[in-house]
């Protein structure tokens, strides 16, 4: 049985319709990752899940209590400790309980050091990592995460990726989190749902989606960024499927530094592919392609063919 | 200078000689400032936070009603009241014009709107994330009113800074209404008043230097109730 089911769920800002006809069922123990660009929807969408929001057609069902994390993470002037009780006080547990289930969600964040910190004093990431404590404390049937980990730097983003990951499958019967990086949907979820003008484009696990789009313009969104029309169809390509020194001779005509090499543009006759580079190249220069594995292959009208 | 050097000396003089009548004109003082902002609190802060919380239709309208009982003229105030208190007057037979009680009322109806108005700009600062977080939690409408007076609260002690400090230097309400009665309902504003009018500039000034020293001590002890604390949060932080 689903925790939480979307059906034909539209929901309006103002006059604007920024979720479409949504449908979308949420099972226990799932971690589903709404991904999309900017605008897409997606907070909208789990607002409405969260009754946050209205809905102004269809319905969304819940079956037990729903936590919503949301994107901002405001804390009241207290000690760290003191806002996740408050947050338990707020979802109803006894005043018993709340020390020992703060500290523990505190600890399942590793932010049990800053139990009396004032919040005032946190850093960005410190306060993300208190955040997404509470939500975890309140130990919901369903948590609600809006970009948990927006606006941090690398090192942080990462740490707290890693640790939300293993503490949101204890915290609660299923949690659905936006994300803005793809990379954090790989990390955190079974299910990945794109989102794209207020319409669910695509969903699936992660590897699956990524290896079979169902769409160009879901691909592109994906990380497809090389575009070949070749043989009645059109190949899209990622970085991580163009081997570099390969056959197919092409001109580099943009050049984007990276940690180990460069990551390179290239203009083939029939399109143009990004490749890594181990050692540097500069715009002009001839190089050498060749496509490997995770390209995949649009037939006319974008439906998708095997290769 | 001298003239202000006697007002100087005649202060201490009072403080030094007239102890019994200073400590009655003292006391009326702080009744009528304690009481009216006690009272301003209690009811104040709670629709202030009503009005800085509200999403109800007509919530604009009533902030800038509270925000114009800012600027509310004393005498105006004063002068209303003195007719609705007259004995054939709707509220005469309360007996409160010419009386302790009824400069009580004068001085409420002044300290309310200040304690209104301050404290719902107060609570409209408290940040949108944080209340919007509580709803999400399931806070309940009490629980979120909790929140918001806890976290405005340096605000809303700015709020009762200023009502008392309207309390202690009231002249316009508290004269019209009280009648300036010695023994009975003078302050030390009326007090400082009645000797100006009666020609003893150096007397008045000699009392207004008593209050201001009154409203000096008074606002330390709330201004470090308003942000000692915080202070020692951030010592502890750093």
């Amino acid at each position: 049985m689903s925790l939480v089911e979307a059906r034909a769920v539209a929901v309006r800002r103002g006059r604007r319709e920024v979720v479409c006809d949504v449908d979308l069922a949420v099972e226990r123990g799932e971690v589903v990752a709404l991904l999309g660009p900017n605008g897409a929807g997606k907070s909208t969408l789990l607002e409405a899940l969260g009754g946050i929001v209205p809905v102004a057609r269809g319905d969304v069902e819940r079956s037990g209590r729903t936590a919503t994390v949301l994107q901002t993470p405001g804390l009241a002037r207290r000690s760290v400790r003191a806002n996740v009780e408050l947050a338990l006080a707020w979802w109803g547990v006894p005043r018993a309980q709340r020390r020992r289930r703060a500290m523990q969600a505190l600890e399942r964040m590793r932010a049990e050091h800053l139990a009396r910190r004032p919040a005032a004093a946190l850093s960005g990431g410190e306060r993300r990592r208190v955040h997404v404590a509470r939500g975890i404390a309140v130990e919901p049937d369903v948590l609600l995460l809006d970009e948990p980990f927006a606006g941090l730097d690398g090192e942080t983003h990462q740490a707290l990726v890693e640790d939300t990951s293993s503490a949101l499958r204890e915290a609660a019967g299923a949690v659905v989190v936006v994300v803005h990086d793809r990379a954090d949907a790989w990390a955190l979820a079974d299910r990945v749902v794109v989102m794209m003008r207020g319409v669910v484009a695509a969903q699936g696990a992660p590897r699956e989606l990524l290896a079979a789009p169902p769409s160009e313009e879901v691909a592109r969104f994906l990380g497809y960024d090389g575009r070949l029309e070749r043989d009645g169809g059109v190949l899209l390509t990622r970085p991580a499927g163009v081997v570099a020194d390969g056959p197919e001779q092409g001109t580099v005509t943009r050049v984007i530094g990276q940690e180990d090499g460069v990551l390179a543009e290239v203009r083939l006759p029939d399109g143009t592919v990004r490749c890594r580079f181990p050692r540097p190249v500069a715009v002009g220069d001839t190089v050498g392609v060749g496509l490997g594995e995770g390209v995949i292959r649009f037939g006319h009208g974008g439906v998708p063919e095997d290769r | 200078m001298t003239f202000f050097g006697q007002g100087l000396q005649q202060a201490w003089d009072l403080l030094l000689h007239n102890n019994a009548a200073l400590l009655q004109v003292l006391v009326v003082t702080l009744k009528v400032a304690g009481l009216s902002t006690a009272i301003a609190v209690v009811v104040g802060v709670p629709a202030g936070v009503v009005l800085g919380l509200g999403r109800f239709r007509g919530v604009g309208v009533l902030r800038v009603l509270a925000n114009v009982g800012l600027g509310l003229p004393p005498v105006v105030v004063g002068v209303t009241l003195a007719l609705l208190m007259f004995p054939a007057a709707p509220l005469g037979r309360f007996h409160l014009i010419f009386t302790l009680r009824g400069v009580y009322v004068a001085q409420t109806v002044l300290a309310v709107p200040i304690i209104i108005a301050l404290t719902s700009s107060a609570v409209r600062d408290v940040p949108r994330s944080l209340l919007d977080q509580a709803r999400a939690y399931g806070a309940s409408r009490r629980a979120l009113g909790a929140l918001a007076t806890r976290e405005a609260r340096v605000g809303i002690l700015a709020a009762v800074i200023a009502a008392v400090g309207s309390g202690l230097s009231e002249v316009g309400a508290v004269v019209l209404v009280g009648g300036n009665i010695e023994g009975v309902d003078q302050t030390l504003a009326s007090a400082a008043l009645e000797r100006v009018n009666a020609g003893d500039f150096a007397g008045g000034l000699a009392i207004g230097i008593l209050l201001l020293a009154l409203i000096l001590v008074i606002t330390a002890a709330l201004t470090w109730l308003q942000f000692g604390n915080r202070q020692e949060a951030r010592v502890k932080a750093s």
